[in-house]
């Protein structure tokens, strides 16, 4: 496979990631069950014509695509692909509340327009007039994974050579009573800081949008390099993780003992924790390791959070104190992500230095 | 008819979710569309469920929204000619 880079990022999340800020030295700590996204003034990145109609999650994800181009100086991709699981979801409720309060009539049509899973990619391409392919994947864990897959079979087949890919999810009021009713977030709030030692049922709500431009060209401005990526789906056990894992590798002709650190996706759910916590004892066994849905929350697109993490640590060749106590040096060449989504949707992705 | 002008005003800044507008900022006689508040066929559709939400009034002709919608003060002048007798 060809070399594919990651040229710039732009990533709003519950932490202070946006705009020229330093990489997570003040972190952000929370005692609830749902962390919100910290967003900017949309007024200095989004026409005010045209922010008038945008939902939260259609802003955060303009303005991180926004930010993302910019730091790349690139001013029309070849390719906008994003990848969201919910989709709109404070439109769609605003339009489906309307439907049935009143009557199915005299429904106004802004809601709607704006309700596709789509729209980020759209708005992005509108304000650009960028008229080349553009994609939206919707496959809940796997909906970043397969954004990112397209653009990096793309990039590989010569389609094209600056993509903008992105992850966007949102938590509304609807949605999160709706999930937390089904048991999957923590009852008694805590501090997110002190996720992975509840020994709780549930983990904690997140969000954010996460934006990359992906090159086939070198660059000294590049992150990092992106080796590859795989997702698998509804392992029967943990030999099949490993396996899994394993094979991975091996196809990227690199052993677990070339990777440097490892990302893994511990959300403080004690029945979703003991895959990693298992693999850690075999696999991973004396690996340098660290989490990051302690400072994201859980949400399927997280792995975008997750990628922006390690591209950063290999650019800045440091590990945020949060996300781990661990010296890096120069040293530091690879970085695995292993992340599964309730244990349905597991995705890997291999990330080295440039 | 100038409570019916300010009320259209707050309802239109309120249903289009004019940013940085009042409604105090629109003029009777400024037009809506293009040159003046710059609306455009979205905000067309949603100006058309204002006037059956608020005013019980639907559009007798697509024709005619160009010269009802021009400005807030036709709007008023159109309201006040169709509005059924009961509201």
């Amino acid at each position: 496979m060809m070399e594919m880079f990651i040229r710039a990022t732009g990533n709003i999340s519950p932490q202070k990631t946006f705009g020229h800020v330093p990489f997570l030295n003040e972190p952000v700590e929370y005692f609830t069950n749902r962390l919100s996204c910290i967003e900017p003034d949309y007024k200095n990145f989004i026409d005010a014509k045209m922010i008038r109609r945008m939902s939260r999650i259609i802003k955060m994800g303009v303005a991180a695509a926004t930010e993302c181009l910019q730091e790349a100086n690139v001013e029309m991709p070849d390719a906008i692909i994003t990848g969201t699981a919910y989709g709109c979801l404070e439109d769609t409720g605003i339009f489906l509340t309307k439907l049935v309060e009143q009557k199915e009539e005299m429904l106004t049509p802004t809601a709607f327009i704006q309700s596709t899973h789509n729209t980020v990619g759209a708005q992005v391409a509108l304000m650009l007039h960028c008229h080349n392919y553009n994609n939206t994947f919707v496959h809940r864990g796997f909906s970043f994974e397969s954004a990112l897959l397209d653009a990096m079979m793309l990039l590989s087949e010569n389609e094209a050579k600056n993509i903008l890919v992105g992850s966007v999810d949102e938590i509304t009021n609807t949605s999160h009573t709706i999930i937390n009713r089904m048991g999957l977030y923590k009852q008694i709030p805590s501090s997110n800081f002190a996720l992975f030692s509840s020994n709780t049922k549930g983990t904690i709500a997140g969000e954010g949008a996460s934006f990359f431009l992906l090159s086939s060209e070198q660059s000294e401005n590049n992150y990092a390099q992106l080796d590859a990526l795989t997702t698998f789906y509804k392992p029967k056990n943990i030999n099949e993780i490993e396996n899994q894992i394993s094979d991975f590798l091996n196809y990227r002709s690199t052993s677990i003992d070339e990777i440097d650190l490892l990302i893994t996706g511990k959300n403080g759910d004690i029945n979703g924790d003991k895959i990693y916590e298992e693999i850690n004892e075999t696999l991973f066994k004396n690996k340098p390791l660290i989490n990051f849905k302690h400072l994201c929350g859980e949400y399927p697109t997280a792995t975008g959070f997750a990628l922006w993490l390690a591209a950063n640590i290999i650019k800045t060749k440091t590990v945020p104190s949060i996300a781990g106590k661990i010296s890096v040096d120069n040293k530091l060449k690879k970085i695995l992500i292993y992340n599964h989504y309730q244990n349905i949707h597991h995705s890997l992705f291999l990330i080295s230095a440039c | 008819m100038d409570k019916l002008i300010a009320d259209l005003k707050k309802q239109i800044v309120d249903q289009l979710n004019l940013q940085d507008i009042k409604p105090e900022d629109i003029g009777d006689d400024e037009p809506l569309f293009v040159e003046g508040l710059g609306l455009d066929s979205i905000d067309a559709l949603e100006l058309i469920v204002l006037l059956q939400q608020h005013y019980k009034i639907k559009l007798e002709s697509a024709d005619d929204g160009p010269k009802v919608f021009r400005t807030v003060k036709t709007m008023a002048e159109y309201i006040t000619a169709h509005q059924p007798k009961n509201v």
